[in-house]
């Protein structure tokens, strides 16, 4: 008997190791299964509205009016368009004429980001374009791709050659002429990610997430080309851009959210912009993007990695108290200042009076764990922080 | 596995002495064959065939003696060239054999040195063209093998190999035998047919591990008795063996001449000439270099063109060069003799590769016939300087060189930031770029498509071969599939193991909740056990099925049960409620009679009263025949029936509670008379129910209630209110109330307080139909009516808001929440605006107009309630939840992390192995426990107190 017990705790011990907490076969004590948060929409039938439903078309007005305001200018769109052109042919030139290039090998290029996405913001004209290279990413090599990219323009625009610059960067190089701004992010083909060597290429970490960046645009294609969507990207960014509290909020968070509020529902059928505007509120409010919610599981990365997860604790907390008080504001009738034509953004975090009824702002709720058990190995914060949580909490 | 071994091992002992007895001369093992060379040569090829033989029955595993003696046959009926041949071939199988073990290289260098001395010696060994025949001949060394093992099908390698020689491809193809191609597969490799009749006796030995070790020891240690006197006698024969004309002592391994015999005979034993000379020994090694350029006059192996020309420039080169003149003996051309690299393996470039292995152990005038092998080819081997010398020719890389300049800007120095190294000659630099190493690097730095020749080191062929063996299913992977399938069943037991452990405690919890659930409003009588943890039925039939929830003792869970554990009344204050409501019902309906039976004959001076009521109601009522029907039937009661409401009917009576409800339906509008009549007959009644308690009763009339109190320390209140259906029916039928209102008798109590009271009867009954089947509501309820009590903030919502929100919100989850799971997601709800204005608002199921249940919420308090409860569930969230709660944080169970371990204790404890107690801290066990102690405690103090 003691030896049974014996061998099934160090065989297990060892087992798990490699496992971790996935979903994986085997004895899984640890299986946490998050739920996702209450979310009203989705349980409509349950709560039968007792009186019919306030007239919000001044609220839609005021969200469509914020749009139109963030929406870049036809100029400034093609600006960014015409550069954006411009590299990509050179870029192709270089991919099927290298010439006496030789410091890389270009497998592809694709356009990604905002630029892609069709929810570009006014006044940040900066188009994002991914750059796989079939060699290895070293400094050098990038840096003499901007170099010949840039003469490459010059050549064919002789009367912009004051105008170019390129600037090399951590993740390639950006190349912008007076108007508009291209961020050329430079990363290389799957096989070549494990021989990355810190000392000599780009960050690997910034590498894959270029390669995410080029999922991420694919995805949005085929999912999220809706306008309500692109809609509330926009007013989503300008919100994440004017309240602090939602700066931990990645622009693919805030892709996948506005994604999740305008089609996540019974009828599968797009919300209004102002429900899905609220929702979004909602939703992060009831703890979408807290600990032991199931979130929003990122649909392009395997292993159903829960897109929140990349926040800190810390961050998640700021992120819903913001969102929380916002909510509140939002149902006293200040839409106006949440959307920022009036007023400022101290309504998040101080006290504010709407129609007699005070909104207070809230506090944190994170506190730093104490002190860990010593058997507690803090590999990396975030998840060391973040793992018993979740298991734990199943 | 370990007895074949053993078997193996003792049937090479066996072949081993077939082989010795067999021989002629009979000379033993230790025995002086110095003496006689020739004989000895034989002797030595005799016994090392019959070692190799022995090998191969070990790999074989079952072979018959018969082996053995084939392999003596063999060697006994060839010349003693051939038998030479065959030695150094079963040498050469045996030393790459005992490659592995570190004691066995020893022997084999000794051995080389013997073969060294020998054939310096024998005429016989010096031409070369009879040597190249002789290491062609490796193939009928190794066919009379072949021919035996026909019968033995697991040597099927060494046939394999036999056939090797001569179109290796073809092999490949069509051998069955999977061993066989995985040795043939490896064996392309390299282009040196001498290993290759190693390989197969390698390929065998890691299938039987064990059997070949084992014979590794037999035979390795009867080898060690003869290197001694071997090299021994070698050695003391040295000095005379060459013939010289001059006081020169040239060594012809090392190309150099030493000052006199003492020098030479020191160079010999020095490391030095060891390593030359077991590096020329070593066949494969210059064929491990791929395509490279051979000096052959000073046995110096060169990468590249640029190398070797680098090397015939160079100062010892020339040294060479001159005392070779010195020594008179041939100067080959400068040429450069390509060694291995081409991949045609065509035989040209086999028997090239061969003559300049043969130059290395053959001596000088062997170099001669090397030439002229390696001149026939000339055309060839142009073809492959060609080769080599295009691939050299673009340098690499050359923006990953730093130039380091001086003070004055003078380049001094280049550093390549790919291979981390320095040079100062820009000579080097070129010679850099070109080179593998720096390709390497830039291949696995840059551009991972550069194409850098293939230089198999022995760890690259080792993966391969590792490679082959993943790829190919045969008797390795098989092992390891076992061995995989084998872990999964344990992981399948031990999962199945869980399974159960999980559904016995699920079930203790589900008991658990169930009783909390069921007993407040259960039947009269004794209560079950309190703690779940006690003696109880080891299973209950009809429980419902468990699978769908999650395990209920997360942190959130067990503060939540905690918590409810703590507000959960105790079992003396719900007997004493118990006990009061059961009088008081009792009483009641004992008043009920009575005032039915003083009716009876006095209906003339009450009844009229109410008979004109229903008369005048009855055209409008439709619903009212039944009461009518029932009028006629029996003596009309006044009092019809009494009904427990409110947190009594629901269960949520918490630990402090002293205020229950009854509701006494009656027949007609209740008024204040009759409310006077049941309080002056109540305490009659009551005394004849329970002689022994005193109660106190009060009217209230304004609540249209009469409140029953018991006189002892615990004060507990029963509110009975009066109520009639026909206040509401009344309400629903006709818009105008106020014209019955006033035709209704002057006394009738409060209209809203009645109607409240019908509310409340409504309210229980759903709670009952809706609610109490649904898991962790009713916890959840109990909970939040504790916040409300506890938190002033929360103390405006109403309860039944509360109740009907709950029980909306964990419903509308479409799933069975856990109890610390239901509580967050009321919270959510109420975090992401439920009680907000916009939002849908709490529809009242109990009421025919649509009313909000949270209607009396002023817009302050909605707004302070959810910014409460927003930070709860950020608490909740962050693993707070014992502020929300107001209660002490519960420290996690030990092994938080493992909780695994501390079940697996608690099994081995069930099963009465051990009594530590180290497991019974955490998860249910902890919180039984927690509760007995509570409970006993409890006890005491009661009984203190009492």
């Amino acid at each position: 008997m003691v030896m049974t017990r014996g061998r099934g705790r160090g065989m297990r011990g060892g087992m798990m190791r490699p496992m971790g907490p996935g979903p994986h076969f085997g004895p899984k004590m640890k299986q946490f299964v998050p739920r996702l948060p209450f979310d009203m929409v989705l349980c409509e039938s349950a709560f039968p509205r007792v009186k019919p439903a306030p007239d919000e078309s001044a609220f839609t007005q005021a969200l469509l009016k914020r749009n139109a305001d963030l929406s870049p200018t036809p100029a400034e769109q093609a600006a960014v368009l015409n550069l954006v052109t411009k590299i990509q042919a050179v870029m192709d030139n270089l991919i099927v004429d290298p010439g006496n290039f030789d410091a890389c090998q270009i497998e592809e290029v694709r356009q990604v980001g905002s630029y892609k996405k069709g929810t570009m913001m006014t006044g940040h004209n900066v188009a994002d374009i991914v750059v796989i290279l079939k060699t290895l990413p070293t400094k050098e090599a990038v840096e003499a791709l901007g170099k010949k990219v840039c003469d490459d323009l010059r050549t064919q625009e002789p009367q912009e050659v004051l105008v170019l610059t390129m600037l090399p960067n951590d993740r390639g190089f950006e190349i912008s002429n007076s108007e508009a701004t291209v961020r050329v992010l430079v990363t290389t083909i799957h096989q070549n990610l494990r021989k990355l060597d810190p000392e000599l290429h780009l960050d690997q970490k910034i590498l894959q997430s270029h390669l995410a960046a080029i999922r991420h645009s694919r995805w949005f294609e085929e999912n999220a080309h809706h306008s309500t969507i692109k809609v509330l990207i926009r007013l989503l960014r300008d919100l994440r851009g004017r309240f602090d509290g939602f700066e931990p909020l990645s622009p693919w968070m805030l892709d996948l959210l506005a994604h999740y509020a305008i089609l996540n529902n019974p009828s599968r059928q797009a919300l209004p912009i102002n429900s899905a505007f609220r929702r979004c509120l909602q939703l992060l409010a009831a703890g979408l993007f807290l600990p032991g919610s199931a979130g929003i599981s990122d649909p392009c990365e395997g292993g159903n990695i829960r897109v929140h997860t990349a926040m800190t604790l810390e961050q998640q907390d700021l992120v819903c108290l913001t969102a929380q008080t916002l909510l509140r504001v939002l149902s006293h009738g200040g839409y106006k200042q949440i959307l920022g034509l009036e007023g400022n953004s101290s309504i998040a975090s101080e006290m504010s009076v709407w129609d007699g009824v005070v909104v207070s702002a809230l506090e944190k709720a994170y506190e730093k764990p104490p002190e860990r058990p010593p058997q507690d190995d803090d590999t990396d914060n975030m998840d060391a922080d973040d793992d018993p949580m979740e298991t734990t909490d199943n | 596995m370990y007895w074949s071994g053993l078997s193996a091992a003792a049937n090479a002992a066996a072949a081993y002495q077939t082989g010795q007895t067999g021989y002629p001369v009979g000379h033993t093992p230790t025995g002086t064959y110095t003496t006689q060379r020739a004989a000895g040569s034989t002797y030595d090829t005799g016994y090392q065939t019959a070692a190799a033989a022995a090998t191969h029955s070990t790999a074989a595993g079952t072979y018959p003696s018969a082996a053995a003696s084939a392999t003596y046959d063999y060697g006994y009926g060839r010349t003693t060239q051939t038998a030479a041949a065959a030695a150094a071939a079963a040498y050469d199988s045996s030393k790459t054999y005992y490659a592995q073990p570190s004691s066995a290289t020893a022997y084999t260098g000794a051995d080389t040195h013997y073969h060294n001395v020998f054939s310096t010696d024998k005429a016989a060994y010096t031409n070369a063209s009879a040597y190249t025949t002789t290491s062609r001949q490796t193939t009928p060394v190794v066919t009379p093998k072949a021919s035996y093992t026909g019968t033995y099908p697991g040597a099927a390698a060494a046939a394999a190999t036999a056939t090797y020689n001569t179109s290796p491809y073809a092999v490949q193809t069509t051998t069955a035998n999977k061993v066989c191609c995985q040795g043939c597969n490896y064996l392309n490799q390299p282009t040196n047919p001498l290993p290759t009749t190693a390989l197969p006796v390698y390929m065998q030995q890691t299938s039987q591990p064990a059997a070949t070790v084992a014979a590794v020891k037999t035979t390795g240690n009867t080898w060690q008795t003869f290197k001694k006197p071997g090299t021994m006698q070698g050695k003391a024969q040295k000095p005379k063996a060459p013939p010289k004309p001059q006081q020169l002592h040239y060594c012809d391994v090392c190309k150099i001449s030493c000052a006199g015999p003492q020098t030479y005979r020191e160079h010999l034993e020095g490391q030095k000439h060891k390593k030359k000379e077991a590096a020329a020994k070593a066949g494969p090694t210059p064929s491990r270099h791929g395509a490279s350029l051979r000096c052959e006059l000073c046995d110096v192996t060169c990468t590249g063109a640029d190398a070797y020309a680098a090397h015939i420039r160079g100062a010892k080169h020339q040294k060479v060069v001159k005392l070779h003149q010195k020594l008179g003996k041939p100067i080959p051309s400068t040429d450069p003799v390509v060694v291995g690299g081409t991949t045609k393996t065509s035989t040209t470039t086999a028997g090239a590769a061969v003559g300049a292995k043969t130059t290395t152990s053959g001596g000088t005038a062997a170099t001669t016939g090397t030439l002229t092998a390696t001149d026939g080819k000339k055309d060839d081997l142009k073809d492959d300087l060609l080769d080599l010398k295009e691939k050299d020719v673009e340098p690499v890389g050359q923006e990953y060189i730093e130039e380091i300049k001086n003070e004055e800007g003078k380049v001094i120095s280049f550093n390549c930031k790919l291979c981390e190294c320095r040079f100062n000659d820009p000579n080097a630099k070129e010679m850099h770029m070109k080179g593998r190493r720096h390709r390497l690097q830039y291949k696995k730095k840059v551009n991972p498509e550069l194409v850098v020749e293939v230089k198999p080191s022995l760890r690259q062929r080792k993966l391969q071969e590792e490679k082959l063996r993943r790829q190919q299913p045969g008797l390795h992977q098989l092992r390891e599939e076992m061995w995989r399938r084998r872990e999964e069943e344990r992981l399948l037991e031990e999962e199945e193991r869980w399974y159960w452990e999980e559904r016995r405690r699920y079930e203790e919890e589900c008991e658990y909740l169930d009783w909390c659930r069921r007993y407040p409003r259960g039947p009269p009588g004794p209560p079950p056990m309190m703690p779940p943890g006690m003696p109880r039925p080891p299973f209950m039939p009809g429980m419902p099925p468990m699978m769908p929830m999650r395990r209920p003792d997360s942190s959130d869970d067990r503060h939540v049960l905690a918590k409810h554990a703590e507000i959960y009344p105790k079992e003396e204050e719900l007997g004493a409620i118990q006990k009061i409501v059961s009088n008081t019902e009792k009483a009641l309906k004992m008043v009920s009679d009575y005032l039915a039976e003083v009716d009876a004959p006095k209906e003339q001076q009450v009844k009229p009263k109410a008979k004109k009521e229903v008369k005048e109601e009855d055209p409008k009522g439709d619903d009212d025949k039944k009461d009518g029907e029932k009028k006629e039937d029996g003596p009309p009661r006044m009092l019809k029936g009494v009904m427990r409401v409110g947190i009594l009917a629901k269960g949520l009576l918490l630990r402090g509670d002293t205020s229950v409800q009854l509701v006494v339906l009656c027949g007609d509008k209740p008024t204040r008379t009759l409310l006077d009549r049941v309080a002056d007959n109540l305490p009659k009644q009551l005394a004849v129910v329970a002689p022994e308690d005193k109660y106190e009763i009060q009217r209230v009339v304004e609540e249209a209630a009469l409140v029953v109190q018991n006189i002892g320390e615990q004060r507990i209140s029963v509110n009975v209110t009066l109520t009639s259906p026909i206040m509401r029916e009344q309400l629903l039928h006709d818009g105008d109330s106020q014209v019955t209102a006033a035709k209704d008798p002057p006394d009738v109590l409060d209209k809203q307080k009645c109607l409240d009271a019908l509310a409340a009867l409504r309210h229980a009954k759903w709670f009952q139909a809706r609610a109490n089947g649904l898991q962790s509501c009713v916890m959840v309820i109990r909970i939040l009516r504790d916040l409300c009590q506890r938190v002033p903030t929360w103390g405006p919502l109403n309860s039944w808001a509360m109740e009907l929100m709950c029980e909306k919100v964990i419903a509308s989850a479409g799933q069975h929440l856990s109890p610390g799971d239901a509580l967050r997601r009321v919270f959510e709800a109420l975090a992401s605006g439920l009680l907000l204005p916009g939002s849908p608002g709490l529809l009242d199921p109990c009421e025919k107009d649509p009313i909000d249940a949270a209607s009396p919420l002023s817009a302050q308090e909605r707004e302070d309630i959810t910014a409460s409860a927003q930070h709860a569930l950020r608490l909740i969230a962050f693993r707070q939840i014992h502020k929300v709660l107001g209660m002490d944080p519960i420290p996690p169970p030990k092994f938080q992390r493992g909780g695994r371990f501390t079940r697996k204790r608690r099994r081995d404890n069930s099963t009465g192995e051990g009594n530590d107690s180290e497991g019974e801290l955490d998860g249910g066990d902890g919180k039984k426990d927690k509760k007995e102690d509570g409970e006993d405690s409890k006890m005491d103090m009661d009984k203190e107190t009492k």
